[in-house]
């Protein structure tokens, strides 16, 4: 499942992520990383971007970046 | 190399939102503006560290980042500062890592990179005490031991800690200790060493080691273009590289991050203790329950929007006349005192105390709006805002950073682009301040005032007028939005949408005292750098406003109304007070300006502009309100006339062409009106916001800007009144 599919609680891990998109590249920087765990916390009123934390980061990322990171429900 | 070498340099880096700035200033106490923001750090700044046995530091403060893949500017900065290719200045001689205890994971990420770099270390492990509130527990000793470097706790803000960081700094600076590196595995070893043999052996390049291993790990690194090796060269040699480490079974773009943390997260075991639940996180993640709901966290930023709006645009009203009222004030003394030199007299009256007068008037907007742009980064709410709003600049290449810069314009467009100052990405940010001039600034009122009152009203009522005024504020909106898409596209040449990953700071709570040194900096760097040009800019109008003044005027004015005086004719005083607005108007007709007005006049023809309305358009560069004041003069009324002015609206309404194929027909009409209220909408005709433009990017974008709105102010006002007189 893409990160930019995933709903509000739950708990997902990260499976796959496209490192040639500059955006995934920095959040691989940021420590997501396949088998990290990640939260989607909240949904921009617009429906993009999302934000999303992980190991204490919260960050906000936009729905064309998240769909290049593949996670599986925890 | 080194010109002095007892001064010693050291470099400050870490992440955006660690306090990095405040730990600078309790370092330094030169105090410098504090973020809480990512990326407001963007200039390299430096101070004065006193380590207390009579050496003087140099401290770098260089730009927050997460990383040094060197893809952007600041990161580039970073690398050549730590590299000792920065302003041919060497490396310097400690580097110290501003690292947020509460990621310490992330943090650290920066400092192995860094380590690489050969450059002695010092890990300043900052917000000691948000950490110890929250119950966490850091073994500095066990840190500092697997890390290899001095680990020492600090709380930047309280200016805790600065001794022993001192204690570390002055005893590293001895010891030269290194940071523990990872041994990366073959693969990346044999791709290092075809980097090195092909640039360092073959080509003579001065690279380090560390900046090898940046051109292999980054994709399209900065560091390629400080290279001598022509550049197709040394993107083929990095590529075959990089092709080495992917046969190795790593993908070069995520082998750095997989590989980093790898050896990093053994390094944290046991180091981190969590006593309680984290509290502080839930209550930050508790604010955003509502702030970033979906409808709820809307409504809050409506509300907040328009309380800044709000504070710009109307209670920065009673500053601004107080203002002026003192201008007027001094304006009325000087005059008084300087009656015998009538030249003097004005120079000193309209170019002097007037061009004081016309910057000064900016700052209580300015002052106001960095007040609530300081509490909504400290606080770090403008994170939210950004996310909030993001989706609705991304498709013309923005992002939701250019939200409260582009709102603040529609009040001032000065203030707004200096806010722009917040926008960490330097094509967004620029992008924003080339649009913001065209958000529909509180100067353009009174032309829209005057006209609509004079032209529009009496012909179609109260509310066709009122729909007319609203639909003149959005004029600028609806032209800046394609003009964004198109400067996005020839700008970003091929890239679509700016990366755009952005933190989520915790939420704290403001610090008085950087709020205030931040207003006080904006206002400062307004006055100094923006302030100076826009008062040489009004000197200048007006010397062309009144130069050269023919002495024979007076007379021509008297003799046309049929009063014959001489030099020495005794009546002479009371005929010149009797007729003095008729001669200022024949002054500013044989102006400099007045003559290059009836000159350029042709240019504006195809608009419907007569040479008064032109000399009025061009006379109102140092600000669009003063076309009103221009006017009242030209057609001598004087110029104290206002937007409300009846004889102002009688006159429009009975001048007539004096010459050319329309003599005698009225000049005014709704076409001009609408064409003129067109032009005032979408023109540069406000020196102040040229100045600031050239501040803030540099003069030659500041006079395209000026020329490139006012050429499509000239297209949009020519194509209205064309349609306009066909319809009417």
């Amino acid at each position: 499942m893409q990160l930019s599919k995933i709903k509000r609680d739950g708990q997902f891990r990260v499976t796959k992520m496209n490192s040639d998109n500059e955006s995934v590249a920095r959040l691989m920087s940021l420590g997501l990383l396949p088998g990290q765990e990640v939260r989607l916390t909240h949904q921009a009123p617009l429906g993009d971007p999302i934000a999303v934390t992980f190991e204490g980061c919260h960050m906000s990322l936009r729905l064309s970046d998240a769909a290049e990171v593949e996670v599986e429900a925890l | 190399m080194r010109k002095d070498a007892d001064i010693l340099r050291i470099a400050l880096i870490g992440n955006p939102n660690t306090g990095k700035s405040s730990l600078f200033n309790a370092l330094t106490g030169l105090k410098q503006r504090v973020g809480n923001y990512s990326g407001v750090t963007v200039e390299k700044k430096t101070g004065e560290w006193n380590l207390g046995d009579g050496n003087a530091i140099e401290l770098i403060d260089l730009p927050g980042t997460y990383s040094l893949s060197a893809k952007s500017i600041d990161e580039r900065i970073a690398v050549d500062v730590l590299c000792g290719h920065a302003e041919g200045q060497p490396a310097p001689d400690l580097v110290v890592v501003v690292v947020d205890v509460e990621n310490l994971q992330r943090n650290l990420f920066l400092a192995s990179q860094a380590a690489e770099l050969n450059v002695p270390m010092v890990i300043a492990l900052n917000c000691w005490d948000v950490a110890e509130r929250k119950g966490l527990k850091i073994d500095c000793k066990l840190l500092e031991q697997r890390l290899g470097v001095p680990v020492v706790p600090t709380v930047a803000n309280r200016r805790r800690g600065v001794d022993e960081l001192r204690t570390a700094v002055l005893g590293a600076l001895k010891t030269r200790p290194v940071m523990i590196r990872p041994s990366w595995p073959d693969a990346v070893k044999e791709s290092l060493g075809l980097l090195r043999s092909a640039f360092i052996e073959k080509n003579g390049e001065n690279l380090k080691d560390g900046e090898l291993t940046r051109l292999l790990f980054d994709q399209k690194s900065a560091v390629i273009s400080r290279l001598k090796t022509p550049k197709p060269d040394a993107e083929a040699i990095v590529k075959s590289a990089r092709e080495h480490l992917r046969k190795g079974g790593y993908n070069p773009d995520a082998a750095e991050s997989l590989l980093r943390f790898r050896f990093l997260n053994p390094l944290l075991l046991d180091i981190i203790e969590r006593q309680a639940i984290l509290k502080q996180r839930s209550r930050s993640e508790g604010i955003d329950q509502l702030l970033l709901h979906r409808f709820w966290g809307l409504c809050v930023f409506v509300g907040m929007m328009y309380v800044v709006f709000q504070s710009v645009y109307t209670w920065a009203g009673p500053f601004m006349d107080l203002i002026e009222g003192v201008t007027g004030w001094f304006q009325g003394l000087a005059a008084g005192a300087l009656e015998s030199t009538p030249t003097l007299q004005s120079l000193v009256v309209d170019g002097i105390i007037g061009g004081v007068g016309a910057f000064v008037v900016f700052l209580p907007q300015i002052l106001i709006l960095f007040l609530f742009i300081a509490l909504l980064e400290e606080t770090g709410y403008m994170a939210r805002a950004a996310f909030l709003m993001d989706k609705l600049f991304q498709w013309c290449g923005l992002n939701g950073k250019s939200f409260v810069p582009l709102l603040s314009s529609y009040a001032c467009a000065i203030p707004g682009i200096m806010a722009t100052r917040t926008i960490s990405d330097p094509k967004t940010r620029m992008i924003t301040i080339l649009i913001a001039p065209l958000m529909s600034c509180s100067a353009r009122l009174p032309v829209y005032l005057l006209l609509i009152g004079a032209f529009v009203e009496p012909l179609y009522g109260p509310a066709v007028a009122g729909a007319t005024l609203f639909a003149m504020h959005f004029v600028g909106a609806l032209v800046a939005a394609p003009l964004a898409y198109l400067l996005n596209q020839t700008l970003n040449k091929g890239r679509p949408a700016q990366p755009f990953i952005m933190e989520l700071p915790h939420y704290r709570v403001p610090r008085i005292g950087s709020i205030f040194w931040r207003i006080y900096e904006s206002g400062k760097d307004f006055v100094v750098r923006a302030g100076t040009v826009i008062f040489a800019m009004t000197i200048i109008i007006w010397a062309l406003l009144y130069f050269p003044r023919p002495a024979d005027v007076p007379f021509e004015v008297a003799r046309e109304n049929g009063v014959e005086i001489t030099e020495s004719s005794t009546s002479k005083e009371a005929v010149m007070q009797q007729f003095s607005r008729e001669i200022d108007a024949a002054y500013l007709e044989q102006s400099y300006m007045g003559r290059f007005g009836q000159l350029a006049q042709p240019i504006f023809d195809p608009a419907g502009y007569d040479w008064k309305i032109t000399v009025g358009v061009l006379a109102s560069f140092p600000a669009r309100e003063v076309i009103i004041s221009t006017l009242g003069i030209t057609y001598a009324l004087g110029g104290e006339v206002d937007e409300e002015s009846k004889d102002l609206r009688d006159t429009f309404k009975s001048a007539t062409w004096e010459s050319g194929p329309r003599e005698g027909e009225p000049v005014y009409n709704l076409a001009v009106a609408l064409s003129i209220m067109v032009f005032f909408a979408l023109c540069m005709q406000c020196g102040a916001t040229v100045a600031v433009i050239a501040r803030e990017l540099n003069w030659s974008w500041a006079l395209a800007s000026f020329f490139g709105l006012t050429g499509i102010a000239w297209v949009a006002a020519v194509a209205v009144y064309q349609i306009t007189i066909r319809i009417i």
